[in-house]
């Protein structure tokens, strides 16, 4: 008998349809960005996360049981090389889960070799491993190397499979687009309380200013089911290129409109129109930049992520730009770098911009952090 | 002698309809009689004695008079849309069971024509047999109506509709009891698959040897908690652990626990009772920290009840199992509360509230497992495991507690 786990089934997760899978050729893909105000001559084409990928490889799945062993043994071999006082270091518990998620997005699963056949402790009985012949989304090649790139480069799990799950999404990701945060879910949730309180809401033009990979605009979207529309801008390329693939994967072309520019810039027609506004702009502190965690300092984008000298610039400019843009009554959410930051915006808000808004207030994460600053336009 | 052919044909046509769509009707979820039907499918049926017909009657004709007391109140006009709809929700009620009512009257109207046609036609040898074989028939039809209507008239557990949490948990025998809780956890998993139940994994707790420490899954699927509700208790294994150099027989035990799913009305769960942990990197958190760990911990204040949840790739879903669980949890301290505020309750008398009870030995080198609450020992361990034949204590014990309802519902008559 076969000792293994089952993986918690992916299933349960809201996974798009094959269908607006983004194509791993990428001749035949059609041009990604749906750019309204720059026009660019670059057209990028988003990479396909492993688990789109057709199962067109094939190995021993003795090859693979060894594939498995020496991921194992590295992932468990970080915890001697690191001092439990370093801030900074992998953990072998997280990165046998990570491995785990790996195999479940690299290997078909099958009635003759689910992935749970990879991660048993036994090895394979007699010949049984020669024989049996495992299908893959990735060569074993690719997967020794994006293993040793995951734990030697530090490369975030996220890029090495090309996808986060985020809320009951999966969204593609990659190089160049910041990895959604787990708080930032937060802000749907959010939207989510003011819709239900208020159907007006449902009904308007909302924004996600920066929006990456486009996670709050289709979780926005999403939670407005099918009447309201959302705008979602951002300055990088890469970013749009994701985002609208992303967009159109969930089946939302209709409700995102995907838009590159600088903050408000793209915007010009909706101004004063908005019903809502949501940004998760860079908010980190330059100085901080060269401290950071090296998944996200060395591998995720500075655009992204430094918010100038306090880390406030974008904040700033976005807390100016909302007073203009938002309808009376809209509602606005900015996450922020935490506490100090959300108290800087309130006070901001609420003194420089006070005939603006109402109900300003800072909403904690889970982690008892007040990281984000919501409120309505007067 | 023509004219009794009429209604011979057309009581002919009438049984034969509803007999076929009898087995039809057990895939239709909506149909009430169906679910009386499919939660009591087995083989062994009670017996109705003459006093409980007796009894039933009285319950009937009472049916019979409140349905006509409300059909004629709704029909005046001067009553206020209040006591309307109140009226309509009670008739509402009464709909499934008046409908087998009637039917039971046309079929006993039926059989005094029939028994006055046997009585007549003597001399008629053709006749008599045909009218005698159909006599038969309506019989067994009578029979078969009064018998829904008893189980549709038997107290219900409103729980029994509901899907379910399942919790699998290894207890005394260290890893050999880890190992078997994996076993016990995936013979679930097989049954599930084999009823087309949806099988989600909620979290699982490993031991060293990969056997499960804990484990828990939601089930869902038509009338899944009522099917289920019998598995709580200590499941037994007795065998040679495959750790075991010396070939020693064991003996461990795993405990099984199954909740019904609630949701966040059924338990009015408040925020403010909620406190949500979630990891946290030491550092400022948001864009600074890149994790894939999305554990989620929910503690309920005011129980002390505590759940985390690590194995979905998002924080959102492993928030959502999390208060998946909690629900169940709170739901079942309310439904146990209510429980032994009432006086004797079918579960009770069957054990399947009663979690420290043993219900089940797997006896391994005999291969064989016993159920000790019906006595029932089936002899193809294998198959039991990989989720086969659970069925035979599942109807056994569904039968006993139809019988102890049926017991309870003669003596409180
Ligand atoms: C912290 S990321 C947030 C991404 C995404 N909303 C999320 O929560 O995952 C900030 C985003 O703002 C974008 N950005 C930076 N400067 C910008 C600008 N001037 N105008 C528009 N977007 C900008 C970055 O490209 C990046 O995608």
């Amino acid at each position: 008998m076969i000792r293994s786990f089952r993986f918690t089934s992916l299933l349960s997760a809201a996974k798009p349809l094959r269908s607006f899978a983004c194509s791993s050729s990428p001749a035949i893909e059609p041009p990604q960005c749906s750019s309204s105000s720059s026009i660019s001559l670059r057209i990028t084409h988003p990479k396909t996360p492993l688990f789109l990928r057709a199962p067109s490889h094939a190995a021993p799945l003795s090859e693979v049981w060894k594939w498995h062993g020496w991921a194992k043994d590295l992932a468990s071999s970080v915890d001697d090389n690191s001092s439990p006082e370093d801030e900074d270091s992998l953990d072998s518990i997280l990165l046998l889960r990570e491995l785990k998620w790996l195999i479940e997005d690299s290997i078909e699963a099958s009635d003759h070799h689910h992935p749970v056949i990879i991660t048993g402790t036994e090895t394979p009985r007699g010949d049984d491993g020669e024989k049996k012949s495992v299908k893959l989304r990735a060569s074993l090649e690719e997967l020794y190397d994006l293993w040793r790139q995951r734990i030697e480069k530090r490369r975030p799990f996220q890029y090495v499979v090309g996808c986060e799950h985020w809320r009951d999404l999966v969204l593609c990701v990659e190089e160049g687009v910041l990895i959604p945060r787990p708080e930032t879910e937060l802000v749907v949730d959010m939207v989510e309380e003011v819709v239900r309180g208020d159907e007006w809401f449902k009904r308007g033009v909302w924004a996600d200013l920066g929006t990456g990979s486009g996670a709050i605009a289709i979780g926005v979207a999403r939670v407005l089911g099918g009447c309201g529309r959302v705008i979602a801008t951002d300055l990088s390329h890469v970013a749009i290129a994701v985002a609208g693939n992303n967009v159109r994967r969930y089946g939302l072309e209709g409700m995102v409109e995907v838009r590159e520019g600088s903050w408000f810039e793209p915007l010009k027609d909706v101004e004063g129109k908005l019903v809502g506004l949501v940004s998760n702009p860079p908010y980190i502190p330059s100085d901080d930049i060269p401290g950071l965690q090296a998944e996200v300092g060395r591998h995720e984008p500075r655009l992204a992520l430094d918010g100038g000298v306090d880390g406030t610039d974008s904040l700033l400019h976005l807390c100016d730009g909302a007073s203009r843009m938002l309808t009376s009554g809209g509602f606005f959410a900015f996450e922020t770098n935490g506490e100090k930051q959300s108290k800087m915006i309130v006070d901001y808000m609420t003194s420089n911009l006070k005939d603006s808004f109402s109900g300003v207030k800072i909403v904690s994460d889970f982690a008892g952090i007040g990281r984000f600053v919501t409120g309505f336009r007067l | 002698m023509r004219r009794m052919f009429r209604p011979m044909i057309m009581s002919n046509l009438i049984r034969s309809c509803s007999r076929a769509t009898h087995p039809i009707d057990r895939t239709i979820p909506s149909s009430p009689s169906s679910k009386i039907v499919r939660l009591f499918s087995t083989e062994m049926e009670p017996q109705l004695s003459p006093d409980l017909i007796k009894i039933m009657d009285q319950r009937l004709s009472a049916i019979e008079h409140r349905n006509a007391i409300l059909q004629r109140l709704i029909n005046q006009p001067e009553y206020s849309q209040e006591e309307f709809s109140r009226a309509n929700k009670e008739l509402r009620k009464l709909r499934d069971s008046m409908e087998l009512i009637t039917a039971l009257r046309a079929i006993q109207k039926e059989i005094d024509g029939l028994k006055t046609l046997v009585s007549e036609s003597s001399d008629d040898k053709d006749m008599l047999d045909m009218a005698v074989s159909e006599l038969d028939e309506a019989v067994e039809e009578e029979k078969r109506l009064q018998t829904l209507l008893l189980k549709s008239l038997l107290p219900k557990d409103e729980a029994d509709e509901r899907d379910c949490i399942l919790e699998v948990r290894a207890g005394t025998g260290g890893e050999e009891a880890s190992l078997f809780a994996m076993d016990i956890f995936r013979m679930y998993e097989r049954y599930s698959q084999k009823k087309g139940w949806k099988f989600d994994i909620v979290d699982i707790t490993e031991s060293d040897m990969k056997g499960y420490k804990e484990a828990s899954a939601a089930i869902c699927g038509a009338s899944v908690y009522g099917k289920l509700k019998f598995e709580s208790g200590i499941h037994r294994v007795q065998r040679i652990p495959i750790t075991e150099k010396s070939g020693r027989i064991h003996t461990s035990a795993v405990s099984v626990a199954i909740l019904p799913q609630a949701d966040e009305v059924d338990v009015q769960l408040r925020n403010e009772d909620l406190r949500i942990d979630t990891y946290r990197s030491g550092g400022c958190g948001g864009q600074h920290a890149n994790t894939t760990n999305s554990a989620v911990r929910i503690i309920h204040h005011p129980t002390g009840i505590m759940v985390s949840i690590q194995d979905e790739r998002s924080q959102h879903m492993n928030k959502a199992k999390a208060l998946k669980v909690l629900c169940a949890k709170l739901y079942e301290i309310e439904r146990l509360r209510l429980q032994s505020s009432r006086s004797k309750l079918r579960s009770e008398q069957i054990g399947s509230g009663d979690r420290s009870g043993r219900i089940r030995t797997y006896n391994f080198p005999q291969g064989r497992v016993t159920d000790h609450r019906v006595g029932i020992t089936h002899h193809a361990i294998e198959d039991m495991m990989e989720g086969e034949n659970l069925d035979t204590f599942i109807d056994a014990l569904l039968l006993r507690q139809e019988m102890d309802a049926i017991a309870s519902f003669s003596s409180t008559s």
